[in-house]
């Protein structure tokens, strides 16, 4: 096949897994198709696409806004117009290993709320569980509709350097970003006409019908018409975007906590023509400013009285309250056991080797390779507060390792994990980039179900190995080929 | 409907309006400017649409690339383009699944374009008319984007009680202030160009034209602007749409809140519908406007209390 000068130039990086380059430097079969179009275009129009992006991104306030020295600066996600591909096969697979992890998951958050069996069989230890500042109390015996607790996930899928599939986390509260899984196809259908449809990408805009229908069901009211909501901090809030995108493409009320109101453990919204009683709120907030008569008193984000609601079945909540505890980073250690205990199968998905530090052996064995070890607090998130092992020094290792010897439950050990690349268009040339997928599941009465795709993030810098938003990382779109 | 959101559609339109009256005012003003051998003062205009002090009127009043740019992009006027479109569209934020795509890419579009640097560089280098027409133009398509996408039911109602009330109470500042100058300064009476600007600036001096025959006269304008119906920025035009939008709004589970409102704005109403400019003249015109001015900030104050006072 005849490449033209952006292909020939293109230099995987050694000794990792490249999704578009096979290890002999051989194009894999799947990015075809996509490389003979862009071979077909010049610099030139590459460059306008770009612009094109970016132009559709911001005229629709696709941005979230960095506020500097008082003034909003509105931002785009930054976006790669090269998509990343996945073939029926990978994500098969990929999609078969969420559904067993999820289904072991829920199944351990109702346990852990109710006889706590994993508990008592010696499978999880019991210290892990009641450290851990996600695991609420307030749900124990708590009856949730159809004991479902996750509706929604966001799980983080990772390559190895041989194409090895690993689950890095599984993110069950209120994971974010499928508002840009959808947006990113919307825009590669404007940058890449008759492509789509070329290639055979499957559909990804059944997503929010499907979480709809989920929504509609959990109704505690057996009622034509019930009032489904979405609960969003509000403007301010960084994914306040995706709310808006959300509650547009469901048609349903976007509300802010000062909307709602509790009466007689019923949870209303305030209308011009009154209150009206509300039946399933997907929730946007976190846990612990859900309630200020329960959790934080100081927030002004929650509805008082709206825990009371939901002990009496009065209302539907989603995701339901306190599943923290099954994603939080020292638990996470234990869901390949989950999975065998509950499920008796074989995980499919495999965890990325984790070393939990309150455990003096591993610590040990961490410190001792620290060189070559990612190091996060149990409950941190956006990649806040991590240490790479091989990007530190001295000084900062030796002041991390004090910050551990404080709390050392709260810290867990990953061997680096040397992330697939895949070729992004930077300043005028295709470069290698790493990546990592987040699918969004959702599970419903009917099951779970997973849209053909997912929110693909690019580490933009060279050479680095943060994906996440909030340090300098972008995202791609990504296809599933049928 | 959500009380927040039917407040966020009532301040949204508002801010919208006032941003349409200043762009025509300044417009008007800037080419008046052009037209004036003796020093051009712009403190009627700083007054109605920037509240400021004394000082800072007369610091402004001369400089007419100054105003310009405390008017449209200054950052430390709060009544600024610059700043209520900002406000406007932080309102269409916290209601846009409430609001057409179509319309918040308008609304996004407008407030990017005066956000952009070039806009105010030009303003300060270039054709300030040409300038000030970009953004009359984002306004208009704003209005076409709203009449054609906007669902025909209580969100737009909200939207256009806002804007006919932001369109009354400027109807009546301009003309207030316009009358107010003339009473300080007689001979503007026989000025031909000063009633000009005037009906000009509200875009209603051809309507004039066609319907009086006898040159300008204070009273025809004031006939024009406060009585006409025929003409789309009168005060009689914008309080019976507000009457007509709220009229809609009408619901069995607030009739309580609904016949208070409807009171007010109906008493309104009568108290201009049954004016004529002999009457307003005995009255004092500077009392009756002052009057209609209480009833619409009246009308505002309690739709916040009877229908946003939730939000």
């Amino acid at each position: 096949m005849q490449e033209s000068g952006y292909f020939d130039k293109y230099s995987p990086i050694s000794g990792v897994w490249d999704e578009m380059y096979g290890a002999d430097t051989n194009v894999r079969d799947h990015y075809r198709k996509v490389i003979e179009y862009i071979s077909g275009e010049s610099a030139d129009d590459l460059n306008k696409k770009e612009e094109l992006a970016k132009r559709l991104f911001m005229s629709q306030g696709i941005t979230f806004t960095v506020y500097n020295s008082g003034e909003g600066i509105e931002k785009i996600f930054p976006f790669d117009i090269i998509p990343r591909i996945i073939t029926a096969d990978e994500w098969a697979f990929v999609e078969r290993g969420i559904k067993q992890r999820l289904t072991a998951l829920n199944l351990f958050l109702k346990d852990v709320y109710h006889n706590q069996f994993i508990i008592k069989d010696g499978i999880v230890p019991i210290d892990i569980i009641y450290s851990c500042p996600h695991f609420l109390r307030e749900m124990y015996q708590l009856q949730v509709p159809y004991d479902i607790y996750v509706h929604i996930s966001g799980i983080d899928i990772i390559r190895d350097y041989d194409g090895t599939f690993y689950v890095l986390e599984d993110n069950l509260r209120t994971p974010s970003g499928v508002s840009y899984m959808l947006e990113n196809r919307e825009i590669t259908k404007r940058l890449f006409p008759d492509l789509l449809p070329q290639c055979g990408v499957r559909s990804v805009t059944e997503y929010p019908t499907i979480l709809y229908k989920n929504l509609l069901a959990l109704s505690p009211r057996q009622i034509s018409n019930p009032t489904i909501v979405l609960l969003s901090p509000g403007i301010y809030n960084s994914a306040y975007f995706e709310h808006t995108t959300l509650a547009r493409l469901m048609g349903v009320e976007l509300v802010e906590g000062r909307d709602l109101v509790v009466n007689n453990h019923k949870v209303y919204m305030k209308t011009t023509t009154g209150l009206q009683q509300v039946d399933v709120i997907y929730r946007r907030v976190d846990d612990e400013y859900l309630d200020p008569l329960v959790f934080n008193p100081g927030s002004m984000l929650g509805v008082a009285g709206i825990m009371g609601a939901y002990r009496k079945g009065n209302v539907a909540i989603v995701n339901a309250i306190g599943t923290g505890v099954a994603d939080d980073k020292a638990v996470y250690v234990y869901v390949p056991e989950m999975i065998r205990y509950y499920l008796n199968e074989e995980p499919i998905l495999k965890n990325v080797p984790t070393h939990q530090l309150g455990n003096a052996d591993e610590r040990d064995h961490v410190f001792q390779n620290i060189n070559k070890m990612v190091i996060k607090k149990t409950n941190g998130s956006g990649g806040y507060g991590m240490l790479m092992g091989h990007a530190a020094t001295e000084q900062e290792i030796e002041e991390y390792k004090l910050e551990i010897m404080k709390d050392p439950r709260n810290f867990i050990g990953q061997p680096t994990i040397s992330l697939s690349s895949a070729p992004c268009y930077m300043q005028g040339e295709l470069q290698p980039r790493r990546i990592d997928l987040r699918p969004y599941a959702l599970y419903g009465p009917d099951g779970i179900e997973i849209v053909p795709g997912g929110l693909t993030r690019v580490a933009l810098k060279e050479g680095s190995l943060v994906v996440n938003s909030s340090q300098g990382g972008g995202s791609k779109d990504t296809w599933v080929l049928a | 409907m959500l009380s927040r959101v039917a407040a966020s559609f009532y301040w949204l339109s508002r801010y919208i309006e006032r941003s349409d009256g200043m762009l025509r005012m300044l417009k008007i003003n800037y080419a008046s400017s052009q037209d004036t051998i003796q020093e051009f003062t712009w403190a009627p205009v700083i007054r109605i649409f920037a509240g400021q002090g004394e000082e800072e009127t007369e610091r402004l009043d001369n400089n007419t690339r100054a105003v310009l740019k405390y008017m449209v992009t200054g950052k430390d006027n709060p009544n600024s383009i610059l700043n209520i479109i900002t406000l406007s569209r932080e309102n269409a934020r916290g209601v846009q699944e409430h609001i057409p795509k179509d319309l918040w890419q308008c609304l996004n579009e407008y407030y990017h374009t005066v956000k952009d640097p070039k806009i105010e560089k030009a303003l300060q280098r270039e054709d300030p008319i040409g300038v000030l027409d970009i953004l009359i133009k984002q306004v208009m398509l704003y209005y076409g984007t709203a009449e054609i996408t906007m669902e025909r039911g209580e969100g737009r109602s909200f939207m256009n009680i806002g804007k006919y009330l932001e369109r009354a109470i400027q109807s009546v500042d301009i003309l207030d202030t316009k009358f107010g100058s003339v009473s300080d300064n007689p001979d503007l009476l026989t000025d031909t160009s000063y009633w000009k600007h005037l009906l000009l600036s509200l875009g209603g001096y051809e309507l004039y034209l066609k319907t009086y025959r006898e040159g300008f006269e204070a009273s025809n304008i004031l006939e024009q602007v406060v009585l006409n119906n025929d003409f789309p920025r009168s005060v009689i035009y914008s309080v019976n749409n507000i009457q007509r939008y709220f009229d809609r709004l009408k619901n069995n589970s607030n009739a309580d809140d609904f016949r208070e409102l409807s009171f007010q704005i109906g008493r309104l109403q009568s108290r201009i519908k049954y004016s004529s400019v002999r009457s307003i003249e005995q009255d004092g015109l500077h009392q009756y406007l002052t009057q209609i001015r209480k009833e619409l900030y009246g009308i505002g104050n309690a739709l916040n209390a009877h229908y946003f006072a939730n939000s």
